[in-house]
């Protein structure tokens, strides 16, 4: 609790201390913590590894994008009803993606989700008249102060931490322990009488849901939206994200998110070669620190 | 509406369009069946889905460019830069596997995807400073370059031949999976890797002998690509969507599912880029769609 406590007083104190550049940075940390967390809970609790997650965070992106330029809408009123529709929107496109994807599990999940993000990312890519295509969509703007991100950061805290709360709840509910139960044993669950897929689909539309949310933050605070967001590179950032913060934590995804935001941000400063330091980051990562940053502390404690 | 189907489609009445395309579409697929077989192989083996496998593919097709540098033209040369790709692959398969994989296969999916991930990272990254990020362009070896007569149609001679050298992969591949000792081990793997270690079979170097089969098979293709695409740091991106693909269409782990489903995938783009010009990469991922919703384990694969 103390703890809680404490992080929230520096989230709070953060925009203070930072220069506008590193409260941008801090901004796109905010908006992967509750992605990374958002996908651990399908992988860290439900034992399922989606390769396909970048689809809802860039769905959700699109949704903001679109409600902003094409809607016709006054600018406040569509951006108050962002949020919500980013929600609405992942979560159905989730819905449809999770209907297919659940009926297999392990690595053949993980590649039907891959297929299905290619599948909406060449959408994005072509469907041009509504998404901008190859362009992506740009010039999104919050309206008033809140462009400035010393407020915006206020604006996508607040979401975060409501995002996050939500998650948690989900994650303490009887509904997260048979998911935490799925992961050990998916058979035994069933043999108990519960409805496996039932529960993996909807971990699946809570999970892609605020992951939607998180790319609506992100998208209006860096401006534009690119099919890129959709493709399959972007998916592996989730798992590292998760992986590097430790799965088996509720928070260590999100600390992995923003040690990876910031190391990409610092390497990429330094060289344009920064997918070869990355690439050999994850290697290292994976070969010798197999239960992430929370891990390391339970180590040293 | 219609005018547009009308003018999209009125290739379809034209012979001459229908068969260059088919030809074409053939021989696209060869060239995608090269990098899915050894794509499907690793999976079904090793249960690893090697995201690198299109970097091998490129790698393959830069060693194509630097073996044109020194012997342009000839056929002779042309032949050692496919043998030298398959060959180079092949020990950069044998490095990677017993270096890195081979730690982790009894780790959690997400690190195994994670690391043929930082895979593509690093050796993307190390093409780019081995042979720079310009687009290369190799010639056809004069031997196959021109056109060839048959059936009253003239087809581009090297199209002709990747067809034939696809053929003839394909069959090799039969004949080592159905006809070897090897091969008996190779398709007992793919159904119980436990069972066939305990009946004292070093499954530890099969698992090798399977990645630089695959890698080989990787580079060889890039280097039979390398006179038809641009030869760039971009090439593998595109070719491992193919590749997962045709994988998935096929079903994950079987050769014979790759081989189909490579023809189809090529003759599907081919007349797509003529009824969607711009979009017939759509068409692939509905076919795929259509696929996993119809048979989810693919067309020839087994269930789990």
């Amino acid at each position: 609790m103390i703890r809680i406590a404490l992080g929230a007083v520096v989230l709070l104190a953060l925009p203070f201390a930072l220069s506008q550049f590193w409260t941008f940075i801090a901004i796109e940390a905010l908006a992967f913590a509750l992605y990374a967390v958002s996908f651990n809970v399908l992988l860290g609790y439900g034992g399922m590894l989606s390769f396909g997650h970048a689809a809802f965070f860039g769905v959700g992106g699109y949704a903001a994008a679109i409600l902003l330029k094409k809607a016709g809408l006054p600018p406040t009123l569509a951006f108050a009803l962002v949020p919500v529709t980013a929600l609405v929107v992942s979560a159905l496109f989730a819905a449809l993606i999770g209907v297919f994807s659940v009926q297999r599990s392990g690595i053949y999940f993980a590649m039907l989700t891959f297929a299905f993000q290619m599948l909406l990312y060449t959408l994005a890519l072509k469907a041009s008249s509504i998404t901008g295509g190859d362009d992506g969509m740009t010039g999104l703007k919050p309206p008033g102060a809140l462009a400035q991100p010393f407020y915006y950061y206020y604006y996508a805290l607040a979401f975060v931490a409501a995002g996050l709360y939500v998650l948690y709840r989900l994650v303490s509910s009887p509904f997260g322990f048979t998911l935490r139960a799925l992961r050990a044993n998916p058979r035994r669950v069933q043999y108990i009488g519960v409805n496996v897929r039932a529960h993996q689909l909807a971990a699946f539309v809570a999970s892609g849901a605020f992951a939607g949310l998180a790319g609506s933050l992100f998208a209006l605070s860096s401006g534009n939206v690119f099919p890129g967001w959709l493709n399959w590179t972007a998916s592996a950032t989730p798992i590292v994200m998760a992986v590097l913060g430790g799965v088996h934590t509720f928070l260590g995804p999100a600390l992995g998110a923003a040690v990876y935001v910031v190391l990409e941000v610092l390497i990429s400063g330094k060289t344009e070669y920064w997918p070869l330091a990355m690439g050999v980051i994850i290697v290292a990562l994976v070969l010798l620190m197999p239960e992430g940053l929370s891990g390391l502390r339970r180590k040293t404690a | 509406m219609i005018d547009f189907v009308v003018q999209h489609l009125a290739w379809v009445q034209n012979p001459v369009v229908v068969a260059r395309q088919l030809l074409a579409g053939i021989s696209n697929g060869m060239l995608l069946f090269l990098i899915s077989a050894g794509l499907s192989l690793i999976f079904g083996v090793l249960r690893i889905i090697n995201f690198a496998h299109g970097a091998f593919f490129m790698i393959g097709a830069f060693i194509a460019v630097s073996a044109s540098g020194l012997a342009p033209g000839g056929i002779g040369g042309f032949a050692a830069a496919l043998l030298g790709a398959a060959a180079g692959l092949a020990l950069l398969g044998v490095a990677l596997e017993t270096g890195l994989l081979r730690r982790i296969y009894r780790a959690p999916h997400e690190y195994q995807l994670l690391l043929t991930f930082a895979l593509v990272f690093i050796l993307g990254d190390a093409a780019k400073l081995i042979w720079g990020r310009e687009d290369n362009s190799v010639a056809v070896p004069e031997m196959l370059a021109g056109a060839t007569r048959a059936l009253g149609l003239t087809f581009p001679t090297y199209r002709l031949f990747l067809i034939v050298i696809g053929i003839g992969v394909a069959a090799a591949l039969w004949l080592v999976l159905h006809r070897t000792r090897w091969g008996v081990f190779v398709r007992a793997a793919t159904m119980d890797r436990g069972m066939l270690s305990a009946l004292g079979v070093n499954t530890r170097w099969l698992f090798t002998a399977v990645f630089a089969a695959g890698a080989a098979l990787a580079g060889l293709g890039g280097a039979l690509a390398a006179p038809i695409v641009a030869v760039g740091p971009g090439l593998h991106v595109q070719v491992i969507i193919d590749a997962f693909v045709i994988v998935v269409i096929g079903g994950m782990g079987s050769v014979l599912g790759a081989l189909v489903a490579s023809l189809l995938v090529g003759i599907v783009n081919a007349f797509g880029i003529l009824a969607i010009p711009g979009a017939a990469v759509v068409l692939t991922f509905a076919l795929m769609a259509v696929v996993l919703i119809v048979r989810p384990h693919g067309l020839f694969g087994t269930p789990e």
